[in-house]
């Protein structure tokens, strides 16, 4: 099946919970859908099209919204689930359910973008220490790290 | 009664820091907690603030071994946001490196591999060889570990009649060393009897878990970024996806030992076939806004770039998914049911030597799961109390 009859396939099937398909380059799909959709298209992609395969999840700060892809792919194309969430309510549900093998990646956002991934099995931080100040999220746009000064023990001689 | 022993994120036997923490009853490893974050040194957010071209030489720092793959995997996803197409000779100069780099890598695995199996001879011959392909990395760009080859519309290097000769000549040698290590692999009873049923991943437990690379192909999933997604030259040249079905360390052996051969063959198929030409064509110091994701088939599995361009000379975002940390819900599984001996050969990098380092040691109250970490004399002093209270005489001797 080449791209464009896949595109026409997945407008037909999905219909309303796909807002736009973009196809921008040979064997990369862009899919937009809504948060509470995520679940749904996902499980649907998994048991009709035999996506099976996360590669990782990207997370983006876009100002007012976080974006989200989740870059799928097959040994025929590539899916790129994008959706959006806003800033002050950062919750999405968690594909854990229907891709076991995403739990690293959404612990990852969740330290990196302070989002919340709801029903996560196993929420702990991730890759920030266990000292972390709470509320410091390094990958969003606003966040700049301070060096701290540096205390030479015994003071310099 | 469930003990927890914590391996890392410093120990003599990790060769970078990562905590394991496995719960073991008796010699069975009954569940596995791994815990990263070590080693992060902000990457992401820092390429954020570099231009374009200094990114590679950040990239390219990710990792040691497969340095050449983040800096390809970035430099190809960045060349279609440019909209440039680098020269015929350019690539393939490129994705030669990347061959003679997975085959410096899998010789690098296959002797530790041999390693940790008790196989000493096996890891002497590897490694030796293995200089092969580092002296021929060394000739083409100059260096053994980052090779810098890489830059925004080709390459820096070109090469000549006399290193295209040298290339061949060594490859032809590699060749004829890897035939002997599968022969080997499939003749040596030891050694298969030790690898043999370890680390069992099951075919379904590699799709559900997302499993990239030679892991996936040894359970059966033929998988691989340059056969299915052909990136540049690889629709051009001739080679087929190793796989495996055993499903275990076994399994991974043959996968990587039969890579070395398909990956020789490539070398060849490139060398010869070098297009004249011109290396580099010059690209742009912007890119325009846009985005694209990037896949590269790594040594060590599929690695995946996600770059976000907006307009100016530095990145919006640079996300980078590197091969191991796909493979590690797939380790969890291969180290659950196994034993404590085999922690090692599974984690192929891993020495067994698990008590000697830990000066501190984790007590989980068997009912409650609470923790509480003892000084070692702490410990010693419990035992003797325990031991004074036990209702067994000190002084009693063996009725005969």
């Amino acid at each position: 099946m080449t791209d464009t009859e896949l595109i026409e396939k997945l407008k037909a099937d999905l219909g309303g919970k796909v807002a736009e398909i973009a196809h921008p380059a040979p064997r990369r799909l862009f899919l937009k859908v809504a948060p509470q959709d995520l679940i749904a298209v996902t499980t649907r992609l998994r048991d009709v099209y035999g996506v099976v395969f996360l590669s990782t999840i990207s997370g983006v700060d876009n100002g007012e919204t976080f974006e989200i892809v989740y870059h799928f792919s097959t040994p025929e194309t590539d899916f790129n689930l994008r959706t959006e969430i806003p800033r002050a309510d950062p919750h999405i549900a968690s594909i854990t359910p229907v891709i076991p093998g995403a739990i690293l990646y959404e612990r990852e956002l969740q330290d990196m973008f302070g989002m919340i991934i709801d029903g996560l099995p196993d929420p702990r931080p991730l890759v920030l220490p266990d000292d972390w100040p709470a509320g410091n999220y390094p990958l969003r746009k606003d966040w700049k790290r301070v060096r701290p000064e540096e205390v030479i023990p015994g003071g310099k001689s | 009664m469930n003990f927890q022993i914590p391996i890392g994120p410093q120990h003599p036997a990790l060769k970078e820091p990562i905590s394991l923490r496995m719960t073991v009853e008796g010699e069975v490893i009954t569940d596995v907690d791994i815990r990263l974050g070590y080693n992060h040194r902000g990457m992401e957010k820092l390429a954020e603030e570099k231009t374009w071209i200094q990114n590679i030489y950040l990239v390219e720092r990710i990792c040691g071994i497969c340095s050449h793959s983040h800096a390809t995997c970035y430099v190809q996803g960045v060349e279609k946001l440019m909209d440039i197409t680098p020269p015929k000779r350019g690539l393939y100069i490129r994705y030669l490196v990347s061959e003679l780099e997975r085959v410096h890598s899998h010789l690098l695995w296959l002797g530790v591999a041999g390693h940790e199996a008790g196989f000493d001879s096996f890891f002497m011959y590897t490694w030796r060889d293995r200089e092969i392909v580092m002296d021929l990395l060394e000739m083409i760009s100059g260096n053994r570990v980052h090779y810098a080859i890489n830059t925004l519309g080709g390459v820096r290097r070109d090469i000549d009649e006399g290193q295209k000769a040298k290339i061949l000549k060594g490859v032809a040698t590699l060749r004829k060393r890897s035939e002997y290590y599968f022969y080997i692999g499939a003749n040596e009873p030891t050694f298969v009897a030790r690898i043999a049923g370890v680390g069992y991943l099951s075919k379904e437990s590699a799709i559900a878990l997302c499993a990239v690379g030679p892991t996936a192909r040894a359970s059966g999933w033929a998988r691989d970024v340059r056969k299915e997604d052909p990136y540049a030259v690889y629709n051009e040249v001739d080679f087929e996806v190793a796989t495996a079905d055993s499903c275990d360390v076994l399994g991974r052996v043959v996968v990587r030992v039969k890579e070395l051969l398909e990956s020789y063959k490539l070398i060849e198929q490139m060398v010869k076939g070098l297009p004249a030409g011109d290396i580099a064509v010059k690209a742009p110091r912007k890119a325009k806004p846009g985005e694209v994701v990037s896949r590269y088939e790594a040594p060590r599995g599929e690695n995946i770039h996600y770059i976000k361009a907006n307009g100016t000379d530095k990145p919006e975002r640079l996300k980078v998914r590197a091969p191991t940390l796909a493979n590690y819900p797939a380790t969890v599984e291969m180290l659950r049911k196994g034993f404590i001996a085999d922690i090692p050969l599974i984690f192929a990098a891993i020495d067994p030597c698990i008590c000697c380092a830990e000066r501190t040691v984790t007590l989980i109250a068997a009912g409650s799961g609470e923790e509480s970490v003892v000084r070692m004399s702490d410990l010693r002093r419990r035992a003797i109390t325990r031991h004074q209270n036990a209702p067994v005489k000190r002084n009693a001797v063996w009725p005969l």
